[in-house]
Order: structure tokens, then C-alpha cells, then sequence
């Protein structure tokens, strides 16, 4: 049994995927789907080495990718696998695209970045939101305050200012995103919109490619429904 | 690379790597050689998360795993083992990226797939497998008073050979003796049994090892 769905998003700092990601695993669990939304660099037991290292910039490119995709290997092994395998949907906020763009950007050969992840399958649709360097600078801007040493690509000696490093460092993953869109493997939504605009376009990208009453809903009468009534309720 | 040498051990648990490395230490020390041991689990980033007494690390899935213990290698590698060997430092490896290769690889992780992680890892300048019979193995624990507290990893629990720590670890590695034994003959790896007398293994290993450093040693005439 495996007729699971696999659901990734995908986009640069500051796209609003994530935002839109947790929109879409709450819509799919009203209506009563075995959801699981996972994260990038969110394993359990590897995502605090990960933390320690960065904090300690220690990771060069080769031991960057390599962790990231022990985190990632772990949630596959732990999570993503196991809940296509029995009919469930998991909502990926960043999947393999994520190391393509940042690993790739950071210098490791493409092949190898795509022969390591090669145990992941691709997912049924991957939403690609792209947003413009200055939507999602000010949108991260407006969040926090300084900008970390690795989301800043401050290890790559691009530059000495973190913001122009950032800048930099973000143009070529747009390159690589752009890329993966071309090639048709990733499905493009215009992410410069607000909140309500993008949700539009994600519902109604979701709703043409799943027939999602098929996946099977959770038996009426769990008492896991009160959870969902209340869900529901305008 | 540098003026330095990479040499290699690999072998099972048991089968006197550390023994032999450490052997070998000295031996190139008093000659005027430099040297660092370095192993797995023992890096900044991972080595405490990896460590074989932490049970978390038999949680992971396989190829999680080998992805950990890659990034714990490759972690030494350019912090460690690179600088070492510019440095003119001979580099002895208390196993490398074979041993958790084999291992995954029965656990079905694809060995092309796991070779990959490695691309950047520097070739050994000479790689020793110290073999070993999985009874001799056995007998080792049970003379060092150790059969009591056997891995289950040691001893290959988790493939579900057998439900009896002793008899699983015989059944794991006769499976592990032979994917060593595969992987050394594809690659020419020197195989050096253990079976004699520590001292006589250490003259053989020394043997093999005196022509790759001789340039280095020390010379004070």
C-alpha cells in the first residue's frame, strides 16, 4: 500500500512558503486527511549538532550538505516514508530543492547533490513561491532584526556586508529554483502577493490536481472529529 | 596533498585495529615520524551523537546513518586529517569511510550511493584490512570478560539473526568477514590476518608500512 501524497513548497527566505505551508496542512486536516507537515532541519536528534556547528561556524560546504541531508534522510526514514506508505499526505516545507539551491549555490556539483538525496522521491507537486529580492528582504527585515551567519552565506567570502552577502548569495539559488521550474518540476506561484492572493492560487492548484475526498478521512466517529468540528466552524 | 601519508585500518570490532594502530604509532614516533590517529565518532560536530554507546544512533534509519557518520568523517577530514598530512604528519585512520559503508551496505544501503558522500575524502596511501574468523572474534570477548555486555549493534541484533547476542554476532560477522573480504579484493586493500602473535602482526604490518614512509624518517647522520 502506498497511494499516499507527497506535497512540498519551496522558495527562497521570506517567500511566505512556510506561512503557507501551515495554511494548507490546517485546510487538509478539517477536512479530516491524515496530514504530517515536516520541516527542513527539524530531526529530532540531528537538527541540535546542526544548530551547535553553525553556532560554532564550523560547517564548510561539504559538511553543510552532508548534515542537511542526515536531517533530512532521518525525516524520510522517520516520517515522510512511513506515512506515504500507509495512505497518509505530508506537507514538506523544503524537500531535496532546498539543497540543490543551497548546497548548489554553496559549490557542490548538482549530480551529487541529486545522487545523495536519490532515495527521495519526487513529490506529487511542489510549489515553487517565488518572490522578488526586495519582497522578501523587506519581509525578512520585519521579522528579525540581523540576518544569521549561514542564512547570510557568510561563510562563502562572498562579501564583507552580511545584506549584500545575503543578496548574493540568494540570486544564484533563484537561478537554480528557476532551473528546477523550467524543467517542469516544480510548479511556480507568484509569491509577491499577499496572504489571501497566494492561498487563492494554492487552494485552487491543490483542489485540480487532488481529488482529496478519495484520501481516506478519519472515522466519523473518532473523537479526534471534535478537534476537527472546531476547526471547521466559521 | 601535502608531504604527509594517510594509512588506513579496517577491520571488525575486535580484530586489534586500535592495538596495532597504536603499535604502529610508536614504531613511526621513534623514528622521528609525526603521526595523529584519528577514528570515527570523534569529531566537534557529531562524534557524541554517533558514538556507538549512544543509543540513538541504532534508532536512525541506514542511510541516516551513513549520512551522520559522513558528515563526522568528513568534519575530521578537513579539520584534522587534510592539515595533518600538509603538515607532513602521518596519518593513521582507525577505520574510514569502509567499515561504515560495509555496514550499511547490509543493512541495504547501496555502496555506489554511499561512495558518493566520499568523492572528496583523500585516497589512502595504503589500507590495511586486519582479518579475522567470527569465532576468534568470540573467543576474544569471552577471554576479555566482555560477552556480558555485547552490543546489540556489535553483534548485528537489528538484522534478526538470532535472538541470542553470541549466536546473532557469529551469524553477523561471517556476513560482515565477507563484504570485508569483497571490498578489499576490489580495491587492493592489503588483508593481514590476526591470527599470529601481536608482535609478529606488528612486523608484517610494519613491512608493508616501511616502504610508503621511509622518505620521512628521520635520518640524524
Amino acid at each position: 500500500m502506498s497511494n499516499g501524497v507527497l506535497i512540498a513548497v519551496e522558495g527562497l527566505d521570506g517567500s511566505g512558503k512556510s506561512t503557507q505551508a501551515h495554511l494548507l496542512v490546517e485546510w487538509l486536516r478539517s477536512m479530516g486527511a491524515p496530514v504530517h507537515h515536516t520541516e527542513w532541519n527539524s530531526s529530532p536528534l540531528v537538527a541540535s549538532s546542526t544548530k551547535k556547528a553553525k553556532k560554532q561556524k564550523r560547517l564548510k560546504p561539504e559538511t553543510f550538505h552532508l548534515i542537511h541531508a542526515a536531517d533530512f534522510a532521518d525525516r524520510y526514514e522517520r516520517q515522510i516514508q512511513p506515512l506515504i506508505e500507509v495512505g497518509g499526505i505530508v506537507v514538506c516545507d523544503r524537500y531535496k530543492f532546498t539543497a540543490l539551491a543551497r548546497d548548489g549555490s554553496r559549490g557542490i556539483d548538482s549530480d551529487r547533490i541529486e545522487k545523495c538525496y536519490s532515495f527521495a522521491r519526487e513529490p506529487d507537486l511542489t510549489l515553487y513561491f517565488k518572490v522578488s529580492p526586495d519582497v522578501s528582504l523587506s519581509r525578512i527585515n520585519k521579522g528579525r532584526s540581523q540576518l544569521k551567519y549561514y542564512e547570510a552565506g557568510m561563510d562563502m567570502n562572498l562579501s564583507e556586508d552580511p545584506f549584500e552577502s545575503y543578496l548574493l548569495l540568494q540570486g544564484r539559488q533563484r537561478e537554480i529554483y528557476d532551473g528546477l521550474t523550467q524543467s517542469g518540476r516544480m510548479v511556480e506561484i507568484d509569491a509577491d502577493r499577499t496572504i489571501p492572493e497566494v492561498l487563492r492560487s494554492v487552494r485552487e492548484i491543490i483542489n485540480d490536481k487532488f481529488d482529496i475526498d478519495s484520501i481516506s478521512i478519519l472515522d466519523p466517529k473518532d473523537r479526534m472529529n471534535e478537534t476537527l468540528d472546531f476547526s471547521i466552524k466559521k | 596533498m601535502g608531504t604527509g601519508r594517510l594509512i588506513v585500518f579496517e577491520g571488525p570490532d575486535h580484530v586489534g585495529r586500535s592495538t596495532h594502530a597504536e603499535a604502529l604509532r610508536q614504531k613511526l614516533e621513534a623514528n622521528g615520524v609525526p603521526v595523529i590517529i584519528t577514528g570515527l565518532a570523534r569529531s566537534q560536530i557529531l562524534g557524541d551523537l554517533i558514538k556507538s554507546g549512544n543509543k540513538d544512533i541504532h534508532d536512525f534509519g541506514p542511510k541516516t546513518r551513513a549520512l551522520l557518520y559522513a558528515t563526522d568523517l568528513m568534519d575530521q577530514i578537513e579539520n584534522i586529517i587534510k592539515p595533518s598530512i600538509n603538515a607532513g604528519f602521518v596519518v593513521i585512520a582507525d577505520r574510514y569511510i569502509f567499515t561504515p559503508m560495509i555496514r550499511e551496505s547490509l543493512r541495504g544501503v547501496d555502496t555506489d550511493w554511499s561512495m558518493n558522500l566520499y568523492v572528496n575524502a583523500p585516497n589512502p596511501d595504503l589500507t590495511i584490512l586486519l582479518k579475522s574468523g567470527p569465532r576468534r572474534l568470540l573467543q576474544r570477548v569471552i577471554y576479555s570478560g566482555n560477552v556480558g555486555t555485547l552490543s546489540r549493534f556489535e553483534s548485528g541484533m537489528d538484522l534478526g539473526f538470532s535472538t541470542i547476542p553470541t549466536v546473532s554476532f557469529l551469524e553477523y560477522q561471517s556476513k560482515l568477514k565477507y563484504a570485508f573480504d569483497k571490498f578489499a579484493e576490489e580495491r587492493g586493500f592489503l588483508s593481514i590476518s590476526t591470527s599470529k602473535s601481536k608482535p609478529e602482526v606488528s612486523g608484517k604490518i610494519w613491512d608493508e608500512v616501511f616502504p610508503i614512509v621511509k622518505d620521512l624518517i628521520f635520518n640524524d647522520s
